[in-house]
């Protein structure tokens, strides 16, 4: 088939004479586009956001509080005991004291640096105490160095300021607070909290996320060990697999029992813990997807519509191009071709809204600015979108008879 | 050339089925200039639209150029209306949309032709119907008669051996009719073929053979005109 054949001059230069329904399509199409990029590029960050790994066992852990109270309770006693229940309990693969959840949204962090003093580069850090049990219960790797030994864990008075001598961190603390020196030469360093108080680094662990999932350094994490003789406490278990929903009222139940000088709350799984955490996120995603979809659909009604429309206006022309030797292909891949001179537009003015509505994101929410490939890439899906709209009418145009030529209507 | 046999035609609506055409015989040959007149209702259409291949038919044969078209595919014959066929229309059946260069370039873009091809046609087929000065105007820009001439300039441009007209003077008063019939005539004498449908016994008589469609069928007739009024006609459109 000839290039002649294409008709696209023609078909231009009629659409100019007939702009307004095309503008107001084209405008629908660089609007669709330019929120279609913009949420599918936000979307698929967020989602990233969400899938980042914890470094614990979720799928297999929970956690509860237990506070205690009258004149007679002992926060030493009552944590060696617990510990000691929890862990002999059948489908328990582990438990620790733990003063934080990861990705909980509540903590501490403290400053770190290399060098004792005032006004030295500091790095901050989520603080987990915690005793030898850590790395099980948590389900993490020592990585270089060594685990904490029963005598490194002491026991932490209310009131106590000081901190353990020796420490866990991570692998990308290390890398952070030491960013000339391979993590595994960190073993053995001295590194300062409080600005002056020392501490060595015992050991790395491959990754647990702090608290806080919006926070920059997210994996800048120092496990101390002690156990915390506060009103309140809390436990974290971690369950053989599959066995976590059987367990947690038996051992709820048993803590409870075993004293009655406190009460236990706030039971709950990780993964409901990572669920509220990341709710924003995933309400974000929902509306964004929901939206885009939409608004898809309007414009590719829309392109139905205004197709339809100018099929049924141009039905005797359709008849005389028909009797003047144009096969049906010919007309289907006239408003096909018309289609895409209009979306070519819309995708073109879309594409500078695209960038421009990214850079006002950028600028008032601190958003990232978006990769290059998402606007040629929605080009392309509105162009498609396009074609797969006008396909119906445009079939139907091709079947207007060319008989149609000599009706007196 | 143009052979028609038996052919018939029935359309069938929910409630009625009409036989527009019923044994419908006719040959047309080569160079022939026939008009075509009977009631309205009497199936001139109907015969001019499978003429040009618009519609099928159901019984009968139809040869075109000694080619049987009964059988070809939609495809064929949208290409053998395309080579073989200029139709000129009642109500001129432009299009609105596209300026007079565009409108005769229509059927040429089907054909395949290449672009300068194209151009030369559509100057020499505009220049030929007197409008080679207007092809940038609209159609809308013109008159009733100009714009007839448009659209034969349209039918003609891709050298069609035939020229089906279904009333081309219908909608135009006495003295555009005349001009149109006229440019007819000088077209038929270098050697087109046409077959026109009219209501207009003074312009039907101009033409070489005439013939009567009546309920469908054909009954030929001859020797109607009278050259002396049509004369005094021809003289008022100077
Ligand atoms: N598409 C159609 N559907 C149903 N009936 C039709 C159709 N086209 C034509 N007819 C009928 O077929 C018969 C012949 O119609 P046709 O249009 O050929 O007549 P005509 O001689 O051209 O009339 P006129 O002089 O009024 O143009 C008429 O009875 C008409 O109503
Ligand atoms: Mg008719």
């Amino acid at each position: 088939m000839s290039s002649n054949q294409w008709e696209i001059g023609p078909i231009f230069r009629a659409l100019m004479r007939n702009k307004v329904g095309a503008i107001l399509i084209a405008i629908q199409i660089a609007v669709t586009m330019t929120i279609v990029v913009n949420s599918i590029f936000i979307i698929l960050e967020r989602a990233q956001r969400i899938e980042r790994d914890s470094g614990i066992d979720e799928v297999n852990s929970f956690y509860l509080t237990t506070t205690g109270f009258g004149e007679n309770f002992d926060p030493k006693s009552t944590a060696f005991n617990d510990l000691e229940l929890i862990r002999n309990t059948p489908g328990v693969l582990d438990a620790i004291q733990i003063n934080a959840i990861p990705v909980s949204g509540s903590g501490w962090s403290m400053s770190f640096q290399t060098e004792p003093g005032e006004e030295k580069e500091t790095q901050g850090g989520a603080i987990y105490m915690v005793d030898e049990h850590a790395i099980d219960a948590l389900d993490l790797e020592v990585i270089a160095g060594e685990n904490f030994l029963p005598i490194d864990v002491r026991f932490r008075q209310p009131g106590v300021r000081d901190w353990p001598d020796n420490v866990l961190i991570t692998k990308v603390l290390a890398e952070s607070l030491f960013p000339d020196t391979p993590y595994q030469n960190v073993v053995g360093k001295t590194i300062y909290i409080s600005q002056t108080e020392p501490m060595i680094v015992k050991g790395i662990v491959d990754k647990i996320q702090a608290p806080w999932v919006g926070w920059d350094d997210l994996e800048h994490t120092v496990l101390t060990p002690e156990i915390t003789g506060f009103e309140s406490n809390r436990y974290y278990v971690r369950a053989q697999a599959g066995q976590r929903d059987a367990i947690m009222p038996v051992i709820e139940e048993a803590l409870a029992s075993s004293n009655k000088q406190r009460i236990i709350r706030g039971m709950r799984t990780v993964q409901e813990t990572r669920e509220r955490s990341y709710r924003g996120d995933t309400a974000m995603i929902k509306i964004l997807s929901t939206t885009m979809v939409i608004l898809t659909i309007v414009t590719g009604l829309g392109i139905v519509g205004l197709a339809s429309f100018s099929v049924n206006r141009r039905k005797k022309q359709i008849g005389t191009r028909r009797a003047l030797g144009a096969s049906q292909g010919s007309i289907v891949r006239y408003f096909m071709i018309e289609n895409f001179l209009i979306s070519t537009v819309g995708v073109s003015l879309g594409a500078a809204l695209t960038v421009i509505l990214n850079m006002l994101l950028v600028e008032m929410f601190s958003l990232n600015a978006l990769d290059w490939y998402f606007v040629p890439a929605g080009m392309i899906v509105l162009w498609v979108v396009g074609q797969l709209a006008v396909f119906g009418p445009a079939k139907k145009a091709a079947t207007i008879p060319p008989a149609m030529a000599t009706r007196t209507v | 050339m143009l052979t028609m046999t038996d052919v018939k035609k029935v359309f069938r609506t929910d409630l009625i089925e009409t036989h527009a055409l019923r044994d419908f015989n006719l040959q047309v040959d080569e160079g022939e200039f026939v008009a075509v007149t009977g009631p309205s209702g009497s199936g001139k259409t109907t015969f001019l639209n499978i003429a040009g291949l618009l519609e099928t038919f159901e019984g009968g044969t139809y040869q075109l150029d000694g080619q049987n078209v009964s059988h070809l595919n939609d495809r064929q014959r949208s290409q053998l209306r395309n080579e073989k066929i200029g139709f000129i229309f009642q109500s001129f059946n432009l299009i609105p949309d596209l300026n007079l260069f565009d409108n005769v370039d229509v059927p040429l873009r089907y054909r395949g032709f290449k672009r300068n091809e194209r151009k030369k046609r559509i100057e020499e087929s505009l220049e030929l119907v007197g409008l080679a000065n207007r092809m940038k105007h609209l159609p809308s820009q013109l008159s009733g008669g100009q714009q007839q001439r448009v659209a034969i300039a349209r039918a003609l441009a891709g050298n069609p051996r035939f020229l089906l007209a279904d009333e081309p003077t219908g909608n135009l008063d006495t003295k555009m009719a005349l001009s149109v019939l006229e440019l007819l005539k000088q077209i038929n004498q270098q050697g087109t073929t046409i077959v026109m449908v009219t209501h207009d016994q003074h312009l039907a008589s101009q033409a070489k053979r005439n013939i009567y469609v009546r309920d469908g069928q054909v009954s030929e007739m001859s020797g109607i005109a009278e050259p002396a009024h049509i004369e005094m006609h021809q003289a008022a459109i100077g």
